[in-house]
């Protein structure tokens, strides 16, 4: 005969719950874990043990393997083994060493037990927790112990000998159930604990490759499975590693920290090797490990109403090509900053946001407090490094424009507007810039913070206008850029 | 007989999308189904039937301050507040952040693509030069799809390092958005690509100014475009008076 078994595992140290946990998983994959239901007492692990006298032999014998292995950790445990959970849990708290129930006969087991073991299975993903759950937050037994107590009841024999009837009119439902409890019955199937998955590949490689076109395919044949997987698990990757084992016995480590949750296999090939052109490995690769920090997958609502942007995917490997191509800070959103530095902006990650279904024009606060013009703006070209010139002041303004500047003529000024003073910065004067600021420098020579200039806009008789300025410490003229 | 093969021939090479190839002028109408991109520019969207053919690669050409760059601007602008997404590959790191907010560009919805100013490109790595660089990141984003609108400013190209350029680099990129929503805009100082379907906007500009003495400012631009279309898709002159801004 082989029905239920079910084994409980008590020791002594409350610090035993891992090693509890891993003679547990060489025994049965189904467990019901205190070190993954952390609610309950780590000092125990409750395990599904059915079909496994097949394996083993006998109960006897499968306790005696349980105790034998803990021991091989350097463990002392207690071992119960019964027909339903809630028996094996009750009388692996009561007695010592090998306690077997002969199947059938859990209540008997039990029953010389006094009620106030009745508190062990309070809490957790038990039958009584189950209880408790449905019962309500105060759900406690010891209410019921006392009144048992009162009543002159001392063992669970005695408990689960009253009319069941009766215990529902004076105590209610609650304690019918625990009732069945002290009878050593289950009220809910054990829910095994899923272990905690990782997700990651790897691959020995026979003879060592060099070069990222290899690398591609082996990489393919690493993230496909590994896709698979976490579109199981309904997981997306939000971090991506790889590691390349070298054959110099040096490990090349890249990890992508990825804007979205995905698990793409060619996007993610992609990116991988659009890091890896950056960043190449210095040797021959003898094994490459893939692994990803799960993330729960994303989930998209499509709108009917408004044009769909590019899916992140997409997007990310259009920005990986491009940074591979121009730079890593190189492509992005510009923004503003608050500065009245001239010329000062900053990057951004390119993260276009979707507008709200019902409203495609977006209002002003949406766009970052830009008011609609009412007319169009002159666009300033501006020179990233403003141009070395010479200025011939005529009467205070500026006559004439030249510099040695290929494709700037330079010429007589037709038309002129300023001077417009600006200074700034001047309490940071000479500090040098924080390391990996991302402001852009200004557009003028020097790498000094404080800026202090007379601008002028100037048109020249060859039709075209200039954004000049004088250096007002240093008496130098430059271009700024052009009106165009 | 021959009237009915005709009309099979016909039918097989619309359906086949080949009719557009083989004719030479586009049909009344056909322009507004492909849709376009406007300007924002009244007067010339106006002369244009609403803007710039959306999957047509269009030129903006004129000399320093013909208003280029205005015009290229207000485009981004239009298109980026209409919640789409637009790209600028920036070949000469030229564009000024402030002036896009000022023409209104939702910022958050431009991909700025940086490339190297003068000075820093002789020193950028690799043996790509500049404007192979821009121009491949233009073809990634032509061909990552999503954008309506991708400009390349080419105006401090030298003529010479164009003119190196195989001619069959703008039959590619045509063909990269044919048929797509994306309006691919080259800024060029001298008309360059002569797309087929597209349409080239020449425009002369000059800065206008108010005020006089200490008061002057810089008021605008007056630009006048002429529109050149191989497919008489848009045609003639027009000027837009001056454009008032704030200096």
């Amino acid at each position: 005969m082989d029905g239920n078994l079910f084994g409980a595992m008590y020791a002594a140290e409350r610090s035993a719950g891992d090693v509890l946990l891993a003679v547990a998983r060489e025994f049965s994959p189904r467990i019901a874990s205190p070190s993954i239901e952390m609610h309950r007492d780590p000092r125990e692990i409750l395990m599904d043990l059915s079909g496994l006298t097949r394996l083993f032999g006998d109960r006897h014998t499968i306790a005696a393997e349980l105790r034998r292995t803990a021991a091989d950790r350097g463990l002392q445990v207690r071992v119960a083994l019964a027909g339903s959970r809630t028996a094996a849990r009750l009388l692996v708290h009561h007695r010592p060493g090998v306690t077997i129930v002969d199947p059938g006969h859990e209540a008997m087991a039990v029953g010389p037990l006094p009620v106030e073991a009745l508190q062990i299975m309070c809490g957790g993903q038990t039958d009584a927790g189950s209880a408790r759950q449905q019962a309500g937050p105060d759900d406690s037994p010891d209410a019921l112990i006392q009144t048992l107590r009162r009543w002159g009841v001392r063992t669970l024999d005695a408990f689960a000998a009253l009319p069941s009837a009766d215990i529902a009119a004076r105590l209610g439902q609650r304690a019918v159930r625990w009732q069945r409890v002290a009878c050593g019955e289950d009220l809910e199937p054990l829910v095994p604990a899923v272990p905690e998955e990782r997700f990651e590949q790897a691959l020995d490689l026979e003879w060592p490759i060099e070069g990222l076109e290899p690398l591609s395919f082996v990489l393919g044949r690493l993230l496909e499975p590994m896709s698979a997987h976490l579109e199981r698990r309904d997981r997306g990757a939000a971090v991506l590693h790889v590691r390349l084992h070298l054959v110099t016995r040096l490990v090349h480590e890249r990890s992508l920290q990825l804007p979205v949750p995905m698990r793409d296999a060619r996007t993610l090939r992609t990116l991988l090797l659009l890091d890896l052109e950056s960043h190449p490995p210095p040797a021959a690769i003898d094994r490459v490990v893939v692994a990803v920090d799960p993330t729960p997958g994303r989930i998209v609502q499509y709108s009917l109403l408004t044009r769909p942007l590019p899916t992140p995917e997409q997007l990310s490997t259009l920005m990986a090509r491009l940074q591979a191509l121009m730079g890593e800070t190189r492509c992005g959103a510009p923004a503003v900053v608050d500065s009245w530095e001239p010329g000062a902006f900053t990057m951004k990650p390119f993260a276009p946001r979707e507008l709200e279904p019902f409203r495609l024009v977006p209002d002003d606060s949406a766009r970052s407090g830009q008011a609609e013009p009412q007319a169009p703006s002159v666009a300033l070209r501006r020179f990233r490094m403003p141009v070395i010139a010479r200025v011939v002041m005529d009467g205070g303004q500026p006559g004439r424009v030249t510099t040695e500047r290929r494709g700037i003529a330079g010429g007589r000024v037709v038309t002129c507007a300023g001077p417009w003073r600006t200074s700034g910065g001047w309490w940071v004067d000479s500090a040098p810039r924080a390391a990996g600021a991302r402001v852009s420098a200004p557009s003028r020579p020097g790498t000094r913070a404080s800026w202090d200039r007379d601008e002028w806009d100037v048109a020249l008789a060859d039709g075209v206008t200039y954004r000049i300025f004088r250096e007002r410490d240093t008496e130098k003229w430059f271009i700024e850029g052009l009106v165009d | 007989m021959a009237k009915t093969s005709l009309a099979v021939l016909e039918s097989a090479l619309r359906e086949r999308k080949l009719d557009r190839t083989l004719s030479s002028a586009v049909r009344a109408g056909e322009a507004a189904e492909a849709g376009c991109t406007p300007t924002t520019v009244a007067p010339l969207d106006a002369c244009l039937r609403g803007g710039l053919p959306r999957g047509q690669l269009c030129e903006v050409a004129g000399a320093h301050g013909s208003g280029r760059t205005t015009l290229a601007l207000q485009l981004l602008a239009g298109v980026t507040r209409q919640g789409e997404m637009a790209a600028l590959v920036d070949t000469n790191d030229r564009l000024d952040v402030a002036s896009a907010r000022a023409a209104g560009i939702d910022l958050d919805r431009l991909l700025w693509i940086r490339g190297y100013a003068t000075a820093q490109a002789e020193q950028a790595q690799g043996a790509l030069s500049a404007l192979e660089r821009a121009i491949k990141a233009l073809n990634l984003v032509l061909q990552a799809g999503g954008f309506s609108v991708v400009a390349i400013d080419l105006i401090d190209v030298p003529a010479a390092a164009l003119k190196r350029l195989p001619f069959t680099t703008w039959l590619r990129l045509q063909r990269a958005i044919e048929g797509s929503d994306t309006t691919c805009l080259l800024l060029v100082a001298e008309p360059l690509a002569r797309s087929a379907g597209g349409l080239t906007v020449s425009l002369t500009g000059r800065a206008s100014w108010v005020g006089s003495g200490h008061s002057r400012r810089l008021s605008g631009v007056a630009m006048s475009a002429r529109m050149q279309s191989p497919r008489r898709y848009a045609s003639g002159d027009v000027a837009f008076g001056a454009l008032a801004v704030d200096a």
